[in-house]
């Protein structure tokens, strides 16, 4: 740039360059920003203050994933009719994206006062210390003994308390008592060990007209661990060992994965699974199983519970059996309670939670398709008023739901490990690869959900 | 003007004496002195909101990339950590040699088709309208819902695409395209195709339409064919358009996303995971929101390159 005149006013152009800096200035000032706002911690909650949980008074914001809001909404509905000073707002969150949500919530000092997420993935946010400190208040529970107690373990660390259940979600083995009727089977006797099912499943599936003995939803990882894990652990052994945090996968030489996935294999193969089973994402899981096409099914309670009075009449039920019978199990899902650090009203998430865990609601799950998670609930009245969900509560102490903070990422994704190694297994057919694939696979994931 | 008059004369004097003689007239320095207050306000909202959501944002996640922000709880610096680990994610690789495979695969016949109905439809024929609207409809549905429509179409026995191959005794109707990923792939590809071609239709068109008849006249008066008239007179013109189809073209499918997570959801297996599906992958099922920064960092770089090269290369050069 040539010099100013003698007597002219040097260029602006300094100023315009001067400007030119600004846009560069403002992504400094962004991660400036980003380093002030997301370093300051919530504040903690004193849980031990007195009249805490008791008449409280504003607003609880509750997220509530979209499967249980139906449960939800009726807790919702009762409280808000009694309580005139303290108000729930319940928002459904859709169950893929509650994880991240609720993370996101939280790190943007915008959580809910009160989570019902889903009982898994509690410990993965008690693990990271997200949650609040409840242990006097839950030890002073009247009703703590009677609590699920594989739920209730769920939201433990160290001896304390970050949670409480919420609502129970488990799995069973539902069989038409009609098709084995017709299939020449005894109704009484469900299938107990991988040897019945298959010849169950053969004879239904003879009966034709686009009956088949069994199905499962090929692509849906979640309901497939939901209804494939309690086979394994009636024997005794599990995927995952080790403390929170310390996982390890046992996936090769486990022979009851071994032996279940070679059923499924088996299944599909001879033609006695529903087509569907390989294209079913769980969008429309037991669909069909409900339609009275499919003898014998792994499922929740819920499509049951929103089926025809007729046909659940003609239903029968059995938990889930080990590859040789001889025992059973259940996987005691559903849903926890946990009051996120940086709630507003964690008092009256409190008083909430009480209410929602009294026998007088408990009562109520099954009328949303759930189960409730507490044993002294299960009096004479409620086993006529629900007998399917009283024989499945009845089965609670027998539940088991894993301790772990990588459940998310290896059996919840659709490209994860689990998933991978049941299709590679049961449409693919070398099981044997599958599952070093499997141990591989669970290995990585593990450890990038540790890190 | 008596200010510019003086500024315009002094500008040769100097100019003069710094460069050896040569005269230039002097630049119009009034303009820049006297509003840059008034074409700043101007610009203002347009400066504001980019900084807020383009480049405040962009600052964070860089911030972001250099450390080892977790979803959940504390986080801590660690420096470049995550671009050295992004040489060593299987994931992220295959995820980027697939996104580059599936570009390769759809950046031409969006091109070449949407060219060739924008050929189809340059003309005021009956029906024309008709047929503008049909081939830009999907453009305007927009690729989600598009996908969730192929979706169940997909489905063995009851999707109508196994159902018409079923009648046309092409398969039995029992495929399950979305389970196997060559065949995911084609169905995506097709889907891809179908949809953006639209838009390069509607590029074309504009293009097509601004050259002057007068050059097709000449082109008849030489004598030339239709072919001929395409390749000397209407390429050339349109060119700048058809770069531009192939910067937004390109782009997007750099970007792709809502078609693999609709479909297959990165199925089966990882097969079909594209970059941007891996950053989601990353951040908000393995929790590692400051790793999938630092891939989104690159992708950004990635993007800007390539368009950059390609404006260079397709340029005008007349």
């Amino acid at each position: 740039m040539p010099a100013a005149p003698i007597g002219h006013r040097r260029s602006p152009r300094p100023r315009t360059g001067a400007l030119l800096l600004v846009p560069l200035l403002v992504p400094l000032l962004g991660a400036a920003a980003g380093l002030a706002g997301c370093a300051t911690p919530a504040p903690p909650v004193d849980v031990n203050e007195s009249g805490f949980g008791d008449n409280a008074t504003g607003v609880v914001q509750f997220w509530d994933r979209n499967t249980t809001s139906p449960f939800g909404k009726l807790l919702v509905d009762r409280f808000n009719a009694t309580h005139t000073n303290l108000k729930v707002v319940l928002t459904p969150v859709q169950d893929t994206q509650y994880v991240t949500k609720l993370a996101t919530a939280i790190r943007a000092g915008d959580a809910p006062d009160l989570v019902g997420i889903d009982d898994i993935n509690s410990q993965l946010f008690i693990y990271h210390k997200v949650f609040t400190d409840l242990t006097p208040l839950v030890s002073a529970l009247p009703e703590k003994d009677k609590l699920s107690p594989a739920a209730l373990n769920l939201t433990t660390e160290d001896g304390r308390y970050y949670g409480t259940p919420y609502v129970a979600d488990m799995s069973v083995l539902w069989y038409s008592r009609t098709l084995f009727r017709r299939a020449g089977l005894d109704p009484g006797k469900p299938p107990a060990s991988y040897a019945q099912i298959l010849s169950d499943a053969r004879k239904i599936t003879a009966l034709g007209h686009g009956i088949y003995g069994f199905a499962f939803p090929g692509r849906c990882e979640g309901c497939l661990g939901f209804t494939l894990l309690p086979d394994i652990w009636a024997t005794g052994k599990r995927l995952l060992y080790g403390q929170p945090g310390h996982e390890t996968a046992f996936v090769e030489g486990n022979a009851p994965l071994r032996q279940t996935l070679a059923l499924y294999r088996q299944l599909w193969t001879e033609g006695l699974s529903d087509p569907e089973s390989q294209v079913e994402t769980g969008t429309t899981w037991g669909k069909d199983f409900v339609a009275g096409k499919v003898g014998m099914m792994p499922l929740a309670y819920g499509p049951i519970a929103a089926a025809p009075a007729s046909f659940r009449s003609q239903l029968g039920m059995t938990l889930l059996p080990a590859p040789g019978g001889g025992a059973t199990a259940t996987f005691d899902g559903g849903a926890n309670f946990g009051i996120p650090l940086g709630s507003r009203n964690p008092s009256g998430a409190w008083e909430f939670i009480k209410f929602a865990l009294q026998q007088a609601q408990q009562s109520l799950a099954p009328s949303a398709g759930f189960e409730p998670v507490r044993s002294d609930v299960l009096t004479p009245r409620f086993r006529s008023q629900y007998p399917f969900a009283a024989a499945m509560l009845a089965g609670q102490s027998r539940g088991y739901a894993p301790k772990t903070i990588v459940y998310n990422i290896t059996f919840n994704q659709p490209g994860g490990p689990w998933l991978n190694m049941f299709t590679a297994a049961v449409f693919d057919g070398d099981i044997a690869a599958a599952i070093r694939a499997g141990q591989a696979g669970f290995n990585t994931a593990i450890d990038l959900g540790k890190s | 003007m008596t200010q510019e008059t003086i500024q315009t004369a002094a500008g040769q004097r100097w100019a003069g004496r710094g460069t050896g003689g040569t005269t230039r007239p002097g630049k119009r320095r009034t303009g820049i002195v006297r509003r840059p207050k008034i074409g700043m306000l101007f610009v203002m909202p347009a400066f504001v909101f980019v900084a807020v959501f383009v480049l405040f944002p962009l600052g964070f996640a860089i911030y972001m990339s250099l450390t080892n922000w977790p979803l959940i709880g504390a986080y801590h610096f660690s420096g470049v950590h995550n671009y050295a680990a992004l040489g060593k994610d299987p994931g992220f690789i295959h995820s980027v040699l697939f996104t580059l495979l599936y570009t390769g695969i759809v950046t031409v016949p969006i091109l070449v088709v949407g060219y060739g109905l924008a050929v189809l439809i340059r003309s005021n024929r009956r029906g024309s309208v008709f047929l503008r609207t049909a081939f830009f409809l999907p453009y305007v549905i927009g690729l989600p819902t598009l996908s969730y429509i192929i979706l169940l179409e997909l489905q063995p026995n009851s999707g109508a695409v196994n159902w018409v191959l079923a009648r046309l005794h092409i398969t039995n109707g029992a495929t399950a395209w979305l389970v196997n990923t060559n065949l995911a792939l084609a169905a995506t590809c097709i889907l891809v195709i179908w949809f953006a071609s639209g838009l390069t239709m509607v590029l074309l068109l504009g293009a097509m339409q601004g050259i002057s008849d007068d050059l097709y006249e000449s082109a008849d008066v030489l004598g030339a064919s239709w072919w001929e008239k395409e390749r000397y007179v209407t390429l050339p013109l349109v060119r700048p358009t058809i770069a531009l189809s192939l910067i937004i073209s390109i782009i997007g499918s750099f970007l792709a996303f809502n078609q693999f997570f609709i479909l297959t959801q990165g199925g089966p297996g990882t097969s079909t995971f594209t970059v941007v599906m891996w950053i989601y992958q990353t951040a908000f099922v393995q929790l590692h929101v400051g790793a999938a920064a630092a891939m989104s960092v690159v992708l950004i770089a990635v993007v800007g390159v390539i368009s950059f090269v390609q404006f260079l290369l397709l340029r005008s050069n007349t």
